[in-house]
């Protein structure tokens, strides 16, 4: 039965499969615009123990590590249809809620999961930058927010780099299951292709290819960076 | 008209998502333990003076690390089936979970790897040489000085890989496998595809428990294990 891969069909659903790199990396990058602010904030309260909100902080990140990325996905995939068909209903919007299209859902669930990450990375690059450091830049006259983004997040960014680095790799691999919201990225597209003739061993070696190829480079970017910020790094002792 | 959230699915299919746990558990152990023991296997290889062999484990880490789990699933259970057709071995009619074991054993040995290396190299070398010194033959300083202490190191990362695994493996669903998530998409599917949403709470709700139950055992474990730890204290 087997005759040996297609290859005219692997070259070909390569492109395909390339061709869904644009959605899957748009969902990246909105997800950590969102997530990085927000993480650093949350991070924050953690830190300094604000009442209330670092405990919402707490149990969300421990429920967000703690359950499965496709659950959250399903969560919000089958919950947010129904506030907002709730809401449409209320306010008298004229608007289909499947009209909406699902890299909406996609953003919200991808901010939502990498800001608990996040908060948990910088939580721990934070609490690395000594607290003397804060009261010496206050000492020399720097305001709250001077010091803040003069002397703290240049030595917290270059410790979470890495993190980072590891969370966004783990963000791109993650939008793989955009599939179980219909989302037109790398996996569903080639996966679609394969299904004319059942391809799918050459289906699956292009999209393991395409994200071997996207996962690299992008480590490879985080690399550079890494280089370039790694003057600010605390020397000595 | 029928209300569109049910608390009362919530509680009912607890007790039906529960016996599946077995399954989800049983595939994690299982990954775990090969994923551990080829995690060791190339940690040696990283540690060791070979540079193919070096290069080899190295590659596999880097490659392994960017394949999300689910294109690797799906990649074991249409090619390994596919390559045993050219040698006449008929694999077709093996059991789902084999496929999971294996692919999320690839993918665990690939992180275990990493956390062997680092936790082996975090020991002092002055350790192995003192124990060398009076009088432990090689295999006893490896196995009485470094095993433990690097055990101690490795005991926080490996916890977490072992979650990372558990909850990655919530994918297995997709290729047919009845564990405790594809026992959720039954569940919804025989409710004609309504009330998906509870479902999906009570499995979120579980998965959390077992999750902090982990979390917590790990704590404890690294507390027993960390009591003859000799930390420099500096104030």
């Amino acid at each position: 039965m087997s005759e040996g891969l297609d290859y005219k069909f692997l070259v070909e659903t390569f492109f395909v499969a390339l061709s869904g790199v644009p959605t899957a990396l748009f969902i990246t990058i909105v997800a950590l615009l969102v997530a990085l602010p927000l993480g650093f904030l949350l991070a924050l309260t953690r830190i300094n123990q604000f009442p209330v909100l670092d405990r919402v902080a707490q149990i969300y990140v421990s429920f967000v590590r703690g359950t499965p990325v496709i659950i959250q996905i399903f969560i919000i995939y089958s919950s947010v249809p129904l506030l907002l068909a709730s809401i449409f209903e209320k306010y008298n919007i004229e608007m289909n809620v499947y009209d909406v299209n699902p890299i909406w859902y996609a953003f919200i669930v991808f901010s939502l999961n990498t800001t608990a990450i996040l908060i948990e990375v910088f939580r721990s690059a934070i609490s690395t930058v000594s607290k003397g450091q804060l009261e010496a830049a206050y000492s020399v006259g720097l305001t709250n927010v001077q010091a803040f983004r003069r002397i703290i997040i240049p030595q917290t960014l270059v410790v979470a780099l890495p993190n980072i680095c590891t969370a966004t790799v783990n963000l791109i691999k993650a939008t793989s299951l955009g599939y179980a919201l219909s989302l037109q990225e790398i996996t569903l597209r080639a996966k679609v292709a394969a299904n004319v003739g059942y391809n799918y061993v050459e289906a699956y070696i292009d999209i393991f290819l395409v994200y071997l190829i996207l996962c690299s480079l992008v480590e490879y970017l985080f690399k550079l960076y890494e280089k370039r910020l790694s003057r600010y790094r605390a020397v000595g002792i | 008209m029928e209300k569109y959230f049910d608390v009362s699915y919530i509680v009912e299919s607890v007790p039906m998502l529960i016996p599946f746990l077995k399954v989800t558990l049983m595939v994690a152990g299982l990954s775990v333990l090969f994923g551990t023991i080829l995690g060791f296997i190339l940690a040696a290889m990283k540690i060791g003076n070979s540079k193919i062999a070096k290069k080899i484990a190295y590659g596999y880490t880097t490659i392994l690390r960017c394949t999300p789990s689910i294109v690797l699933l799906f990649l074991t259970y249409y090619g390994i089936p596919a390559i045993a057709d050219n040698f006449g071995v008929n694999l077709n009619d093996i059991d789902k979970a084999v496929f999971v074991v294996i692919t999320f054993s690839l993918q665990f040995a690939a992180v275990m790897s990493e956390v062997i290396r680092t936790s082996y190299e975090s020991i002092d070398r002055g350790q192995f040489e003192a124990a060398v010194c009076v009088g432990l033959s090689n295999t006893q300083a490896y196995w009485r000085i470094i095993l433990p202490q690097a055990f101690v190191v490795a005991l926080p990362n490996f916890g977490n890989s072992l979650l990372e695994l558990m909850k990655e493996g919530a994918l297995a669903y997709t290729i047919g496998l009845i564990d405790i998530m594809g026992k959720a998409e039954l569940i919804i599917a025989g409710n004609y595809n309504t009330h998906a949403l509870e479902i999906y709470l009570a499995l979120a709700v579980i998965y959390w428990i077992l999750s902090i139950a982990i979390e917590q055992l790990f704590l404890k474990l690294e507390k027993v294990f960390s009591k003859g730890k000799q930390v420099i204290t500096t104030t």
